[in-house]
C-alpha cells in the first residue's frame, strides 16, 4: 500500500527532473510496474518521465539509439519492423506479458538492475552505451554496473546499440515456468565475416555480481569457424558462480547454463550457413 | 483527492489517493466491469486500454495516465450495444464464470484492431497475459477466430 501524501511532478526538462530526484525520498516514475513490485520504502514522490519525450527510435550513423521511456513492446515492434538487433528482440518477447510488455520500460529495466530483468544479458552482450542525462561521455553498461552509477541518483536518457549486420547475437533464459522471473540469462554475440568469428561477447545474469563476462571462453571463439572442438573447449571456460538458492542448487544451475551456452553457440553456427 | 480522467470518450472527475493503481481508482469510482483478480499483472482481468494499448491496470499508477485515453470494456460495448468480439465470446460459449472475459475481450479487441487476420499463434500470444480458470481456452480462441472472420477493420 502506497503513501497516501505522494507528491507527483511532471516536469517537461530533463534538467528539472534531475533537480526534482535529488529531493530525499522522489524517484522517477516510467512504466511504474517496478516501483508497484518493490513498494520501495520513504517514498515521497515521484517524478513522471512521460513529457521528457524520451520514447523515440532512431538510426543515427552506425548506431540504433532507444530513448529510455520506450517500451518493451516498442522495442519488439521496431526490431520486427525493420529486422534488427533480432537476439534482443527475442529476449525481450520473452519478458513477461503483452500488457506489461505496453507498459515496462527500457529505461526502468535498466535502473536498479531488476531480477526479472531480461535486457542486461543481450545489452551488454551487443556492448550498448548509456547515455545519461547530464553526462557528456556514454557510459558502457558493464561500467554503469561495475562502477556503481547505477546507484547514484541519474537519469537515463538513451541507450546506444551499434547497429551491425556482421553481429549475430542469441539470448536464452532459464526459468520452470514462462511467467517466472529468470533464474538467469545467457547471451552471446558475435561479429562475423566470412564465417569467422572476428569478436565475442558472452556474458550470463543472475550469478554472484550480478553478471559474468567470460573472456576466457571468447577468446576461444575469436578467429575460428566454431568447429565442435572450438565449441567444446569454449564450453569448458564458461563456469558460471551461483549464489545458494533454496530451490536450485549452484551447480544445477552451472549444470543448465553450460547446457544452455553450448546451444547457444551451435545456434549461432547454423545461423552463420 | 479529485482528477479528471477521460473514460470510454467520456471525461470524469474521479476521487482518489496519489499513491493508487489506476484499477484501484477505477473500481473505487464505479467501474466495476474492471476486474480485481491477482493484482501483480500476471492474470489480466484488469486489463484496460490505454491509448488503445492493452496494460494491466492493477500495475499502473491512475496519476500518470491522468491526461491519457482510457477504455474499459464497457466502452467497446455494452450489454445493449454489444461488440462483435462481445457477441463471439457468448456464441462461442467463451464465458463461464465471466470473471476473465472483459479482460480477454479487451487483447482480443487490441489484437484484432492491430492485425485483423491473426494466426492461432498471434491470438495466443495476444492473450498471453490473460488467465482463465474456466474454459481451457479452446473456447476463447475460437471467439477470437470467429470475431476475427466477421470483423473487417473497418467496423473495429
Amino acid at each position: 500500500m502506497m503513501s497516501h501524501d505522494l507528491q507527483w511532478y511532471y516536469p517537461e526538462k530533463i534538467s528539472e527532473a534531475l533537480k526534482l530526484i535529488q529531493k530525499e525520498g522522489v524517484i522517477l516514475h516510467a512504466g511504474g510496474t517496478r516501483i508497484l513490485k518493490t513498494e520501495p520504502r520513504n517514498l515521497k514522490g515521484f517524478v513522471d518521465i512521460s513529457h521528457l519525450k524520451l520514447n523515440y527510435i532512431k538510426k543515427e550513423v552506425k548506431n540504433i539509439i532507444i530513448g529510455a521511456g520506450c517500451t518493451l513492446s516498442d522495442v519488439i515492434n521496431y526490431c520486427k519492423k525493420t529486422n534488427s538487433l533480432d537476439g534482443l528482440c527475442m529476449a525481450l518477447a520473452e519478458t513477461a506479458s503483452t500488457p506489461l510488455r505496453n507498459r515496462i520500460t527500457i529505461g526502468g529495466s535498466l535502473k536498479d538492475f531488476p531480477v526479472w530483468s531480461s535486457l542486461y544479458s543481450p545489452l551488454i552482450a551487443l556492448d550498448a552505451k548509456l547515455e545519461l542525462a547530464g553526462v557528456k561521455e556514454l557510459c558502457s553498461l558493464e561500467d554503469y554496473v561495475k562502477k556503481n552509477i547505477i546507484k547514484s541518483k541519474h537519469i537515463i536518457k538513451q541507450v546506444v546499440i551499434k547497429d551491425d549486420k556482421d553481429i549475430i547475437c542469441r539470448v536464452m533464459r532459464f526459468n520452470l515456468v514462462r511467467f517466472e522471473y529468470p533464474i538467469f540469462n545467457v547471451a552471446v554475440a558475435l561479429k562475423v565475416k566470412d564465417k569467422v568469428v572476428m569478436d565475442s561477447r558472452i556474458v550470463i545474469t543472475g550469478v554472484k555480481g550480478r553478471f559474468h563476462r567470460f573472456k576466457q571462453s571468447e577468446k576461444v571463439l575469436n578467429g575460428s569457424t566454431l568447429t565442435d572442438e572450438v565449441i567444446a573447449k569454449s564450453t569448458e571456460y564458461f563456469v558460471p558462480k551461483f549464489h545458494h538458492d533454496y530451490k536450485y542448487s549452484p551447480e544445477y544451475r552451472e549444470h543448465i547454463a553450460k547446457v544452455y551456452f553450448n546451444d547457444i553457440v551451435k545456434e549461432l553456427k547454423e545461423d552463420m550457413k | 483527492m479529485r482528477q479528471v480522467f477521460k473514460i470510454n470518450s467520456v471525461e470524469k472527475e474521479l476521487t482518489l489517493n496519489p499513491g493508487d493503481t489506476l484499477l484501484q481508482t477505477l473500481r473505487d469510482n464505479g467501474y466495476t466491469e474492471v476486474k480485481c483478480g491477482c493484482s501483480e499483472g500476471e492474470c489480466g482481468a484488469c486489463l484496460v486500454l490505454l491509448e488503445d494499448m492493452p496494460v494491466n491496470s492493477c500495475q499502473v499508477f491512475a496519476m500518470s495516465v491522468k491526461d491519457k485515453k482510457i477504455s474499459t470494456v464497457k466502452g467497446i460495448g455494452n450489454l445493449f450495444h454489444p461488440h462483435i468480439i462481445q457477441k463471439a465470446f457468448v456464441e462461442a460459449g467463451a464465458d463461464q464464470c465471466g470473471f476473465c472475459t472483459p479482460g480477454m475481450v479487451i487483447a482480443s479487441y487490441a489484437l484484432l484492431k492491430k492485425n485483423p487476420k491473426p494466426t492461432k499463434q498471434e491470438i495466443n500470444e495476444a492473450l498471453d497475459g490473460n488467465l482463465c480458470r474456466c474454459t481451457g481456452y479452446v473456447k476463447i480462441i475460437e471467439a477470437v477466430e470467429n470475431a476475427a472472420a466477421i470483423l473487417s477493420p473497418k467496423v473495429i
